[in-house]
């Protein structure tokens, strides 16, 4: 019985994070290189997790709406070797991400820079995606 | 003429002999090695993919994490043995999903499949046409991806999920690698 909890907490686990896309996928699958972005909003999710970590936030649209975001971010592990922790995440938080707009999904992105509030920049690409200087 | 009889009765002597060794022999000749079982493939490689080591895997990955939110950061692990179980299980499931990518007559994709992301991504005839070129490539890659699962199931054993947290990133890495080589070649860079 406890066993079947724990799979359904692990299924649980995997899809509360709505991650757009399960599979496997090139980034030029996924994400058009040609639309970059940059985006200022307030975290309101975090996943620290493999094999890439994902982050949650919300936007001020210019009508005063809110628009709320999937981005992907490379893995813990890497983003822990640029000095990122898990830690430096709070709910609410500002930040500041610039990525490349999904292709399928407008509210989707892949993060390449962040910024937080105390204006420490990290690189979170994903291993490949544009060469655009950003991991420099 | 004695000389003759004895040569003669020692050829005879021989010749029986190797008859004896003949037809001892002759068994062996017709019950050879027994074959290795012929394998049947049902589902594509990408099928294995999507329904037998995907799932598995993002079990394994997920299994150890942590999440940031109204309630603030809470860490996930497996905690009772049973949860253990269950990921040794799925990590079980991919380890051994490997070698079904090794069977070499296993179709790339159903037929008339395309590409999934045509331009970037081959159809499974161009991927089945890599394969073929670099077998020994393709049984590497997949090899080296079923090894690194070797640390997650130790860590498994030892109740470890910070080591198990580590061991994903090599098994992403050893995904990406093949599918760079086989899958998306084209596509430079990759977002995993």
């Amino acid at each position: 019985m406890k066993t079947k909890i724990f799979a359904v907490l692990l299924a649980a686990g995997a899809l509360c994070a709505v991650r757009p896309v399960l599979a496997h996928h090139a980034f030029a699958a996924e994400y058009d290189s040609d639309k970059p972005l940059e985006l200022k909003g307030t975290l309101t999710k975090m996943e620290w997790v493999n094999p890439h970590g994902w982050l949650y936030i919300e936007t001020k649209q210019p009508d005063g709406s809110t628009k709320k975001w999937t981005i992907e971010t490379s893995g813990p592990a890497q983003m822990s070797r640029r000095g990122l922790k898990k830690t430096d995440f709070v709910d609410g938080m500002p930040l500041q991400v610039k990525g490349y707009q999904g292709i399928k999904d407008q509210a989707h992105a892949n993060g390449r820079t962040l910024v937080l509030a105390d204006g420490r920049s990290f690189y979170i690409g994903s291993v490949g995606g544009p060469n655009d200087g950003a991991d420099k | 003429m004695k000389h003759f009889r004895s040569l003669s009765a020692a050829a005879a002597v021989a010749l029986f002999a190797a008859s004896l060794v003949a037809a001892c022999s002759t068994p062996a000749a017709e019950n050879p090695r027994p074959a290795e079982p012929a394998f049947r493939p049902v589902a594509s490689i990408r099928e294995v993919m999507n329904s037998v080591i995907d799932p598995s895997v993002d079990e394994v990955w997920n299994s150890v994490g942590s999440t940031v939110d109204e309630k603030g950061l809470t860490d996930r692990a497996p905690t009772q043995d049973e949860h253990w179980a269950e990921v040794r299980r799925h990590a079980l499931i991919v380890s051994e999903a490997a070698n079904l990518l090794l069977m070499h007559n296993r179709p790339v994709a159903p037929p008339g499949a395309a590409s999934l992301a045509p331009g970037v991504e081959l159809t499974p005839e161009e991927i089945r046409v890599l394969i073929d070129k670099n077998p020994e490539g393709w049984d590497f890659y997949v090899q080296q991806f079923q090894d690194s699962l070797k640390p997650a199931l130790d860590a498994i054993d030892k109740k470890d999920s910070q080591a198990l947290f580590d061991a994903g990133e090599k098994i992403d890495e050893t995904c990406e690698n093949c599918h760079q080589t086989f899958w998306y070649p084209k596509a430079v860079n990759s977002s995993r």
